[in-house]
């Protein structure tokens, strides 16, 4: 959908330190256990003592990182648009166990309450006393997309919507873990996360988490990138997402060579080489390549995190060296494409612009 | 009984995941809702999940909860005249 909106403020808590003010994803952090965990913040900044203590970790880092968006772009929103592949896992592996043990007699209420996948824009909106729209996707690897899609649509409604809070969020639990594993989910050999994207000649990936929020505008000041079109892809062939790519370009009056840097979602799984590599060869070499995954773990919203990044980049003009695959001509980043890749087989296409 | 006060108290702590507090940091007679531990609805329903399952106590009536609920030491008289585990 081409609706331009602006994003006036990013905010990620996520495996890397893109939390933290700084130098960006600096000191970069690895695993070599096969998933990526947040770095935990100090989440009291945002949320109460007596709120805090019934939170699991996915609904403290979505909170923080949706309050310091907002905190950021010194709005309050007219609407809250999130999306979740898996919602609050943890605390529904605790009531399911609890089930079970206390054959379904006796039940805690708070774990069964917060697992509810829209529990994070609840608690959003009763910090931000935001009474207007308040969606939550749940659709798997493209839960984040479709609230972008959502979230631009609601802007263009009329004069009452001008700011929209919008996020992704996911956590990892070894449970969720040891069951995607059985499934093939992950990698078998063992290797370094940053080493990822080199392991592309064998099946699966690693799991990551995170909770990435923007606040999106109709409004241009201050922003700090511009998302110019968004586009879905049900489980397209090679063929399907070039022709997608060549026809979000050609609608936006753009040619290939004028996207500055591709941003992939690749993941390191060999069953999406393809789909990179048909991507990436629609772009001659003045087109930086770079990617995201090895850094943030792949889980159902991760391009949540790669829009975080691509803002980042845009807003900074300067491409993190640990993400770069190919170095490009060098130029102002002015154009990026996100071309996102899912284990599902769907994919995204994301065109964004500096302000 | 005071024994058992202070093990109840490790009980709500627990229960309510109270960070950072400690049983003698609880007033025996203190209200457990509103001002005293400053406790809400929610967690109403978590101390009558501990009452069944520590003590066999099932409290069908919302006034009685109320009454018994009302402090640590209240909670004590009803749990020792009423216990079942």
């Amino acid at each position: 959908m081409n609706r331009p909106v602006y994003i006036k403020a990013a905010s990620s808590i996520s495996p890397q330190h893109s939390y933290e003010a700084g130098m960006l994803l600096q000191p970069v952090v690895s695993s070599d256990n096969g998933r990526l965990y947040v770095v935990e913040q100090d989440y009291r900044k945002y949320i109460s003592p007596v709120a805090i203590r019934r939170m699991s970790r996915l609904l403290k880092m979505s909170i923080t990182a949706g309050m310091q968006c907002l905190s950021d772009a010194g709005v309050s929103p007219d609407a809250i648009i999130t999306g979740t592949g898996r919602g609050s896992v943890s605390d529904m592996e605790h009531f399911l166990r609890d089930m079970i043990a206390m054959k379904e007699e006796a039940l805690n209420p708070t774990y069964f309450i917060q697992s509810t996948y829209n529990s994070v824009n609840g608690w959003l909106a009763l910090q931000t006393k935001c009474t207007c729209y308040n969606q939550t996707f749940v659709h798997r690897s493209l839960s984040f997309e479709l609230a972008l899609l959502d979230a631009q649509l609601t802007l263009g409604e009329g004069e009452d919507m001008q700011n929209v809070l919008v996020g992704g969020f996911d956590e990892m639990t070894d449970y969720y873990h040891l069951v995607k594993d059985k499934i093939g989910y992950w990698k078998k050999e063992a290797l370094n996360s940053l080493d990822l994207l080199k392991h592309n000649d064998s099946g699966g990936t690693i799991g990551g988490e995170g909770a990435s929020f923007f606040v999106l505008s109709n409004d241009s000041r201050d922003a700090t990138s511009i998302l110019l079109a968004l586009e879905i892809l049900h489980k397209p062939t090679v063929t399907q997402l070039q022709n997608a790519i060549a026809k979000l370009l050609e609608s936006n009056g753009l040619e290939p060579c004028d996207i500055d840097l591709l941003l992939s979602g690749i993941n390191g799984d060999v069953a999406l080489q393809d789909s990179f590599d048909a991507a990436s060869n629609m772009f001659d070499s003045s087109t930086a390549i770079a990617a995201f995954k090895h850094l943030c773990g792949d889980y159902d919203t991760a391009s949540a995190f790669g829009l975080w990044l691509a803002n980042y980049i845009l807003s900074n003009q300067s491409i993190p060296e640990i993400t770069l695959l190919k170095q490009g001509a060098g130029r102002p980043v002015k154009k990026l494409l996100m071309v996102n890749h899912t284990i599902s087989g769907d994919a995204s296409l994301m065109l964004l612009g500096n302000c | 009984m005071e024994d058992f006060k202070v093990t109840l108290k490790q009980q709500i702590i627990d229960s309510l995941n109270l960070q950072g507090m400690r049983p003698e940091e609880i007033d025996d007679n203190a209200p457990l809702f509103g001002e005293g531990l400053g406790l809400d609805s929610i967690d109403s329903l978590e101390l009558m999940v501990l009452l069944e399952r520590n003590y066999g106590i099932k409290i069908e009536d919302a006034r009685e909860g109320r009454k018994v609920l009302q402090s640590v030491q209240s909670m004590a008289d009803y749990i020792e005249q009423n216990r079942k585990l």
